[in-house]
């Protein structure tokens, strides 16, 4: 083909798509919209001045200009929605139908007109519905398009979105949130949502965990104060659903929530858009105010600690939240009911004060509520001291042991997720038949400490935690149990510990265990995740405490039937490498604090400067 | 592609016409595409909204402005009259020079280079070349005054209210 | 024409029209060779090309017109582009809701944004493109060695420009692109960090950043560009036009001169004209641009294969630009530029992925931040831009996949294929937390 047949033809290629280009450009759906609008009012209109009106406008793109609240907006949601303020079109198909009149939005009716509160002109769309103001086309303007942080709140949901949820999460209560963006009075009538989300963020201890500016401190989760701008209604349900769902990793508990009860945190959290306009940098300031005082006259209030109180303290502070007191239920952390005969006034203090002070890996969120609080609290649970009503063994388990060794024993109980280190897994016969009797009786009567497994010892008598054992072994276990086989060890460390050893014990540690236990000796190693149970934290001080040598050299040496740990005697550990591994195990954990700390190697020595620090710190 | 090699073809007559024909052909083609471009840049370019004040907008009920009210609204450059049942909205840009003319008991005059207009806006003093233009006023369907100033009206020309 | 005295004033009026075109077109539409030399050499867009070019230069399959398609890509880009500055305001608060306004509110806006954003996609394919054309039949061997090393710069200019402009719409996508491609340069050694503060003009990404995005994309990079795409199309002549193979010269003269009389070509070819009575083949010849070394000033003395510029090789030209401007409307038309959430500072995407062209440096870097961002590139770079310097032996030029160059060929599709698969796997294979899924 010769170049001037080619030119031609490519010519009028390009010649058709610019035309094809051009064409496609005038073909708005907001100008047919308009039009319709034009010629509906037309035969609507009443006098001839209204006539004239019409006539005089031609479709062209109408937007409202907001200043008054933040960013400027521009709202062109009434280029489709012309007729929105004009009264009408009332009943009317979308797009062109006038914005509902309603008293609960402040409009009044004045000589037979309706007179809106919020006047477009002053207040335009988006500051209420959401969606997006610059967008002209449906699928961008009300924010189905998946990208747009604001879809129209409770009228559009996105593709994205889990499909079964999609049904909650419209409604036009939704709006509540953005009502609340000004109204924050506590109780305005107009977001009765809003309002039920702040009193359950309270109830359900959320504001132990969370913070929000003005409304709690809590640190251990992420701070909610602008979660409204940052995430999706779609987001906010189902992460309170299921908070596993997004983050795999969360260890946000699963809380006991009706639908409505999520669709109303829902609404609340949507509220929390950092700063709300009505919120002057006064009004900030004053809910601080406001939030000191009320820590300060809840001291003074609460200087002479009273059961009474503690019990009020425990209802107003939604401790059952999570935990259990009699009726009440959160089902996530431990049962409080006998916690007079379980813990003592020192291990409730410490444990309130700082949770991971006596179970290092609890989730338990630190409230900062003051120490004549927490006496009433401890004072109200030291009454709890009525034994226990229940007799046989299977009765004591299913009231006592399964809400965390779970009803068939395999270690699934409601709160397992929630507890580190887990519950036993009963189930498993290999751990149960290599351990002997008297150490599964010594961990009923005493517990296990730096875990959350409590010691029974004055809420059950002897014979009722020998019921419970033999209950296990007979409904769990099932296999008859053989003769264990002593390991020959040594009763206490044959090597002395000093600054070699323990460098020694760390070379050990450094090639051998860290693939489980970690770099860390927290037992969270890269393997950790896949192994059931997760291995030990070894930095769990009151654990390892509790620990004798002979049982560490047996588990190094022989491993432990039933879980991960590997026999390392196999592995070409000798006793004396043992010994300077649980030299250095032991210099992680110090009884006390250290005075003179001998120079050892520098990762012990540097855990044992973070364990001081932490300790001096508190 | 064959490079088209000079005087030999040129010489037949067909071919000529042919490629005269073509090159009308794509001559057309880029023609019409320039066109069509340098419009498109030029719509292109004119904005279709803008981002400030918006020309047309709503002032209030007439309620809002009892009788013998000459206000004058700076931000949107415009003088609300009121007489009686009668409305009106004078522009206070200056036609001079456009700066923005106060009301005075007399009428308007311009604090730039002493242009003084009547109450109606005419000129009686200073350079102004011509009168205060008069923009539409409606009574919107939701009852409120709704000032247009993309339309100028004749002046004298009121809304009944 | 031209240089006619009027007599009188009204004759100058009569002859006004007339004048004013022959001030601008001196000469009428060519019917002769004279005219066609002329046509190019005076005419200012035209006489970058030679008026004559050879019959290799012309065949399609020997070019591909890729670096043409570059060049249109680029004119095409410079053009959307300015009219795109008309409403973009290179600020944080505003240029994401200017973008709304292109997608909604702006005549045309979606579609110039879109225009822009695939051509310049198409540009960077383009511009790898050609350099693989130039490689793969040998036309980086002298004497063209700098103008490869100038194709090599264009390309990271390119590259730098698409960079740039990436940051310029202030979604996510642009947000964390630029988070990435900048913490890349913080690893060059010595120098990264001034690098990404100097890019930056601050700690993090932000309004200072995006200030200096955007002048830089749309003033420094472009002039930059302009400046080597001028220096490279000069050099393209003065290297002796496109490359060809050796014997494509030698063959049976087909003399197809005329003798030069015409008033504006006495300047530049007398000594041809000259030259051209006497039957010999001068290998080198002299005249006024005899200071210049070289085959070029060959022009209707050695019997050769070449064809007049106009019209063979301008109307190519045309075409060539005619199929640019078609295929990229037709995508723009198509295909709408996407553009992600806003910003969110707290909250990256995941995965957070650069644009295509960036993946592959993306796909080394989730290996080695330092080797895969900085050692690697580094090094491709300066293989590049030694290839001609180390390769010497002229052999196997001007002809696709030459026998000669088996080994150079292999090294450089080895270098193009891993490149591929390593963007084809960022793009296809890699899902959240940059892990591995299947596209199926």
């Amino acid at each position: 083909m010769s170049t001037r047949v080619t030119l031609a033809i490519v010519s009028f290629v390009v010649l058709i798509v610019h035309g094809i280009v051009f064409y496609d450009q005038f073909f708005n759906r907001w100008e047919k919209h308009q039009a319709a609008y034009f010629e509906q009012a037309r035969s609507l209109a009443k006098t001839d001045a209204e006539r004239k009106a019409v006539d005089g406008r031609s479709p062209r793109i109408e937007q409202v200009i907001v200043t008054q609240f933040g960013e400027s907006r521009v709202d062109r949601c009434v280029t489709c929605h012309i007729a929105s303020d004009d009264p009408r079109f009332q009943g009317h198909a979308e797009p062109l139908t006038t914005h509902p009149y309603s008293a609960a939005l402040g409009d009044v009716q004045r000589n037979g007109h309706w007179e809106r509160r919020h006047k477009f002109t002053d207040f335009g769309c988006t500051i209420c519905h959401d969606g997006q103001g610059r967008g002209l086309e449906t699928v961008y303007a009300h924010g189905e398009d998946e990208f747009w942080p604001d879809p129209l709140l409770g009228y559009v949901t996105q593709a994205n979105w889990h499909s079964e949820f999609k049904a909650k999460l419209t409604g036009k209560e939704y709006m509540q949130a953005n009502c609340a963006q000004c109204h924050t009075e506590e109780n305005f009538p107009g977001t009765p949502l809003v309002q039920r989300g702040r009193q359950l963020f309270f109830e359900k201890a959320c504001y132990g965990c969370h913070r929000i500016e003005g409304l709690a401190n809590g640190t251990l989760g992420p701070d909610l104060s602008e979660v409204g701008k940052k995430f999706k209604i779609n987001y906010l349900w189902e992460h309170t659903v299921n908070p596993r769902a997004f983050q795999p990793t969360s260890f946000m508990p699963k809380f006991d929530l009706s639908d409505d009860e999520i669709k109303a945190l829902t609404v609340f959290m949507k509220s929390r858009r950092g700063k709300n306009f009505a919120e002057t940098s006064l009004g900030q300031y004053r809910a601080r105010l406001q939030q000191t005082k009320f820590e300060e006259g809840s001291k003074d209030k609460a200087a002479a600690p009273s059961p009474g109180r503690g019990e009020q303290l425990i209802r107003e502070r939604s401790c059952t939240a999570c935990h259990k007191l009699g009726e009440r239920d959160g089902h996530i952390a431990p049962d409080l009911s006998y916690e007079g005969l379980i813990r003592d006034e020192d291990w409730m203090m410490a444990h309130f004060r700082e949770p991971k002070s006596r179970i290092p890996d609890s989730i338990m969120p630190v409230f900062g509520f003051g120490d004549p609080e927490f006496r009433s609290i401890s004072e109200y649970l030291k009454t709890r001291n009525a034994p226990p009503p229940f007799k046989s063994g299977e009765e004591i388990y299913k009231n006592l042991c399964a809400r965390c060794h779970g009803e068939k024993g395999d270690g699934k109980g409601v709160t397992y997720l929630y507890l580190d280190p887990a519950p036993r897994d009963l189930t498993k016969v290999a751990f149960m038949n290599s351990k002997s009797e008297d150490r599964f009786l010594e961990s009923l009567k005493s517990g296990v400490p730096g875990t959350s497994m409590p010691p029974w010892e004055r809420a059950l008598s002897e014979e009722q935690r020998r019921a419970v054992l033999s209950y296990v072994f007979q409904t769990f276990v099932r296999e008859p149990r053989k003769e264990i086989k002593e390991h020959k060890v040594p009763e206490t460390n044959p090597v002395a510990s000093s600054g070699e050893s323990i460098q020694r014990g760390e070379q050990i540690f450094l090639q051998r265990c860290t693939g489980c236990h970690g770099r860390k000796a927290d037992g969270k190693g890269p393997n950790s995740l896949d192994i059931s149970p997760r291995p030990r934290n070894l930095r769990n001080a009151a654990f390892v405490n509790s620990v004798p040598d002979k049982r560490l050299f047996d588990s190094i040496l022989y491993g432990v039937q039933g879980t991960a740990m590997p026999s390392w005697i196999d592995y070409g550990l000798s006793q004396n490498e043992v010994g300077d591994l649980i030299n250095f195990i032991r210099s992680m954990n110090p009884r006390t604090v250290p005075s003179g700390r001998e120079k050892s190697s520098t990762l012990a020595s540097q855990m044992n400067q973070e364990v001081v620090c932490r300790q001096k710190s508190k | 592609m064959k490079p088209a090699v000079t005087p030999q073809i040129e010489a037949d007559g067909e071919a000529v016409t042919r490629r005269k024909v073509l090159s009308w052909l794509s001559g057309f083609g880029l023609f019409g595409s320039l066109i069509i471009t340098a419009f498109s840049n030029l719509i292109f370019i004119k904005p279709r909204a803008t981002y400030g004040q918006p020309n047309r907008f709503s002032i209030g009920k007439p309620e809002d402005f009892p009788s013998g009210v000459r206000l004058s609204l700076d931000t949107r450059r415009v003088c609300i009259v009121r007489d009686g049942d009668k409305m009106a909205a004078i522009s206070t840009t200056c036609t001079h020079l456009g700066c923005i003319v106060s009301v005075s008991e007399t009428g308007f005059s311009c604090p730039c280079h002493g242009s003084r207009y009547d109450q109606d806006g005419t000129v009686t003093g200073g350079p102004a070349p011509r009168a205060l233009p008069w923009y539409q006023v409606s009574l919107a369907p939701n009852g409120e005054i709704e000032v247009d100033k993309d339309t100028e009206i004749e002046p004298g020309s009121y809304l009944r209210v | 024409m031209s240089n006619q005295t009027s007599t009188s004033p009204w004759k100058a009026m009569i002859e006004l029209p007339e004048n004013i075109w022959h001030s601008i077109f001196r000469n009428p539409l060519p019917s002769s060779d004279l005219g066609r030399a002329s046509t190019s050499f005076t005419n200012f867009f035209l006489h970058l090309h030679p008026v004559k070019v050879h019959r290799n230069s012309l065949r399609a399959t020997f070019t591909f017109g890729l670096g043409l398609i570059s060049f249109f890509l680029f004119f095409i880009l410079v053009v959307t582009g300015i009219l795109l500055m008309f409403y973009y305001v290179p600020s944080t608060s505003q240029a994401y809701d200017r973008m709304l306004d292109l997608r909604g509110t702006v005549a045309f806006g979606i579609f110039l944004r879109n225009l822009h954003r695939w051509s310049a996609h198409g540009m960077v394919a383009a511009v790898f493109l050609h350099m693989c054309r130039v490689f793969l039949t040998g036309s980086y061997k002298p004497p063209r060695e700098f103008n490869w090393v100038l194709g090599v710069l264009l390309l990271l200019v390119t590259l730098f420009m698409s960079f740039t402009g990436y940051l310029l719409p202030w979604d996510q996508l642009a947000f964390w692109a630029i988070t990435v491609g900048t913490s890349i340069a913080s690893y060059a050694p010595l120098v990264g960090k001034q690098v990404k503060f100097l890019l930056l003009g601050d700690s993090t990404v932000g309004q200072e950043a995006l200030l200096r995005f955007y002048v830089l994309h749309v003033a420094v990079l472009p002039a930059v560009l302009s400046l080597l795409v001028a220096i490279h199309f000069w050099r393209i002549r003065k290297d002796g036009g496109l490359s060809r193979p050796a014997e494509e010269d030698e063959l049976a003269p087909q003399p197809n001169v005329e003798v030069v009389t015409g008033p504006a070509l006495v300047m530049a070819t007398s000594p041809a004209a000259a030259a051209a009575a006497k039957p010999v083949l001068q290998k080198r010849q002299y005249g006024i641009q005899g200071l210049v070394r070289g085959p070029f000033t060959k022009i209707g003395n050695v019997p050769d294969r070449s064809v007049f510029s106009w019209p063979n090789l301008f109307m190519a030209e045309l075409v060539v630009f005619l199929i640019t401007v078609a295929g990229v409307l037709l995508v723009s038309l198509y295909f709408n530029a996407p553009l992600e959430e806003p910003v969110n500072v707290m909250h990256p995407p995941n995965p957070a992925k650069a644009p295509w062209y960036f993946l592959g440096l993306q796909e080394q870097v989730s290996y080695s931040a330092f080797w895969g961002g900085v050692g690697i590139p580094t090094l491709e770079v300066v293989l590049l831009l030694l290839v001609p310097y180390l390769d010497r032996k002229i052999a196997g030029v001007g002809r696709w996949f030459a026998r000669e160059r088996l080994l150079a060929n292999s090294l450089f599709l080895t270098f193009v294929v891993v490149n591929v698969i390593l963007i084809v796997i960022g793009t296809f294979f890699r899902g959240p937390n940059w892990e591995f899924v299947s596209p199926w």
